[in-house]
């Protein structure tokens, strides 16, 4: 169990602000955010490179703020792999375990097992300057894993490989830790990395977590207007809640959406795109909220269409290309958006 | 394209772009001059000295004055190249990596001795060991530095530690902590993963910086003549022999000391090549 209490650190212009997150063991832990917020400085001071100002970090029952990061038992691999340019592979691997003079049978069996982990057997002999990216963040994991750490931390491991080799990493990392268990922290600024990898995520934004869940709530229930953005929610509407006649409303400028919230007085509302129907006839539900719309603009995005609606306030909904051309849909046309109860997000 | 009508196109050139190839062609043609008589410059002063050196150097090398000479440079300038690596190691690590209070400044100061002239410092170091009660404590246990063997040491050693830093302080400036911050996470102390990630990552700097500075100290002289003197077969080193023979209209010892330096500093200089070293201070840019 990794637990960072109250942690606070000034770095020139840069500062984490008491960051509390509570890691549990065999987890898989991903921090989002952009770049530049100090998701790489958190790594840093579980590691040890930097003392909190305030604040302690906690690993298995150890309070290990004030240790040498030696002795703090974490494999580390940073984004630019820092494997080092002077050891082959081998020997990179080896390092730690030469360094604490572990029998040879012993070193050989571990090497062999990381190099199978992670597919590097034919390149032990190379130096890290002949590597390609891919392969050198395989090395950097087993130079990392072979010393069984308590925590595995990985800094934006993904960024500097192509799109392919991403995805195909992507998938290995999650298979690499279903096989190991080590609990892994990783920090990416790309959100559909964190929903492939992680079992918990906390989203970072101005040096402070702001939301803390699993992918799915992150996903659907974004506490504040950053954390909506970041998922890519782009209906968001300052609001105001209203009961009337037993029934919860939310009123953004004229129009009034069911909604189910605990809060009350003026929020935020934010409402996914794709969880907006697009409908040519009106179809009813007392679930559901039913606008009158004219549809402003349609733009393809790829493999799918966004199309923007005026139904009082502006919406963007997405449609495939096949469901575009059967409800054979154009600018200027009067359509029917449909939306669930559910889809209304409401937060302060 | 054909050359036939290539050349058609080039004279049908505006008379303006006309005038700037030619004044293109000028301004290399410039360079390239400028170039060559720096080089000739250069080259002619030294030549000149080996081509009248070398006729007599088998003589005079077997002279027992320029063999004294010889082995007291090697000697005095391997000693103090050394010590200064002793130093200067730490000094630039801890200066480059450690959040030392003060660091600028002291840096500064212990840049002093490149700027000054070599006879000031030779003062500086006279004055020091020869006035003060430190200095005649240290001689009154038998450490002698004024007119002396270990003054010529003490003032190669002063004039060369900054260099040496310097050369050290880029090298490990080009190294990125976070190795060792990646070495320490795998369970090395700072002082491990200083001798097996940093140190042998700084091979070619320490090379580089050792060479540069035992060529400097070889060649020391003003700061040594004020400290240690120009005694003939005491503190008679290669660039004092040089100075002494001259004094005495001594042409050709003169020339043979002259000659050993140029040819110790030619080794130098292929050596510094060789090692491929292009942490030069002031040439980070690469």
């Amino acid at each position: 169990m990794i637990i960072l209490k109250n942690v606070s650190k000034r770095l020139g212009d840069f500062s984490l602000k008491n960051i509390n997150i509570s890691i549990d063991n065999n987890e898989y832990f991903v921090i989002l955010g952009p770049t530049g917020t100090g998701k790489t400085v958190i790594l840093e001071i579980i590691a040890g490179m930097y003392k909190p100002d305030i604040g302690e970090v906690w690993i298995n029952e150890r309070n290990v703020s004030a240790e040498y990061p030696e002795s703090r038992r974490i494999g580390f691999v940073y984004q630019d792999y820092m494997l080092f340019p002077h050891l082959n592979v081998r020997e990179n691997i080896n390092f730690a375990l030469k360094l604490k003079k572990t029998p040879r049978n012993i070193m050989k069996d571990k090497l062999e097992q990381m190099a199978s982990l992670l597919d590097i057997e034919r390149i032990l002999d190379r130096y890290p300057s002949t590597l390609s990216g891919g392969e050198q963040q395989r090395v950097a994991i087993a130079r990392a894993l072979v010393t069984d750490p308590e925590v595995l931390l990985l800094d934006e491991p993904l960024s500097a490989l192509d799109p392919r080799s991403k995805e195909l990493f992507q998938q290995e990392l999650k298979s690499i830790h279903q096989e190991i268990k080590t609990t892994t922290i990783h920090i990416t600024h790309d959100f559909n990395e964190a929903l492939v990898l992680a079992d918990r995520m906390g989203i970072m934004h101005n040096g402070e977590i702001v939301q803390i869940g699993t992918p799915k709530e992150v996903f659907q229930k974004p506490q504040s207007q950053f954390v909506a953005e970041f998922v890519g929610m782009e209906n968001i509407y300052d609001g105001e809640i209203i009961a009337e006649r037993g029934e919860q409303y939310v009123r953004i400028a004229s129009q009034y959406l069911r909604v189910v919230s605990s809060l009350g007085g003026k929020v935020r509302v934010a409402i996914r795109p794709e969880d907006i129907i697009i409908t040519r006839g009106k179809f009813c539900s007392s679930a559901q909220n039913t606008l009158t719309a004219s549809i402003i603009e349609i733009i393809p995005r790829g493999s799918f269409y966004k199309v923007v609606l005026d139904a009082g306030i502006t919406m963007t909904a997405v449609v495939t290309g096949q469901a575009l051309e059967e409800l054979n849909l154009e600018p200027g046309q009067s359509v029917w958006a449909v939306f669930k109860t559910t889809a209304v997000h409401v937060f302060k | 394209m054909k050359l036939s009508h290539r050349f058609a196109l080039r004279s049908k050139l505006p008379q303006a772009k006309k005038f700037l190839l030619l004044n293109n062609r000028f301004f290399q043609g410039l360079i390239v001059f400028i170039i060559l008589l720096l080089f000739i410059f250069v080259f002619s002063a030294l030549f000149n000295i080996v081509w009248k050196g070398i006729a007599e150097l088998a003589q005079s090398i077997a002279s027992q004055e320029i063999q004294f000479a010889i082995r007291l440079s090697l000697f005095t300038s391997i000693t103090s190249t050394l010590i200064c690596i002793f130093f200067a190691l730490p000094v630039a690590y801890g200066l480059e990596r450690f959040n030392i209070p003060g660091k600028k400044l002291i840096s500064v100061i212990l840049d002093i001795p490149i700027s000054l002239p070599p006879l000031v410092c030779g003062v500086a170091l006279l004055l020091l060991f020869g006035t003060t009660e430190f200095g005649t404590l240290l001689a009154k246990h038998g450490i002698k530095f004024i007119f002396s063997v270990n003054g010529i040491i003490l003032a190669q050693f002063f004039i060369i530690t900054p260099y040496m830093i310097r050369v050290l302080k880029s090298t490990i400036a080009d190294i990125n902590p976070r190795l060792e911050f990646v070495a320490r996470t795998l369970g090395c102390s700072q002082w491990q993963a200083f001798c097996k990630i940093t140190l042998p990552l700084a091979k070619n700097g320490i090379i580089a910086g050792l060479v540069i500075s035992w060529a400097r100290a070889i060649g020391e002289f003003g700061c040594a003549l004020m400290v240690a003197g120009a005694t003939r077969m005491v503190t008679e080193t290669l660039p004092v022999a040089l100075y002494l023979n001259m004094a005495i209209g001594d042409l050709e010892m003169a020339m043979a000391s002259a000659t050993c330096l140029i040819i110790i500093s030619l080794i130098s200089l292929f050596i510094f090549e060789m090692v491929g070293v292009r942490h030069i201070p002031a040439s980070r840019i690469n």
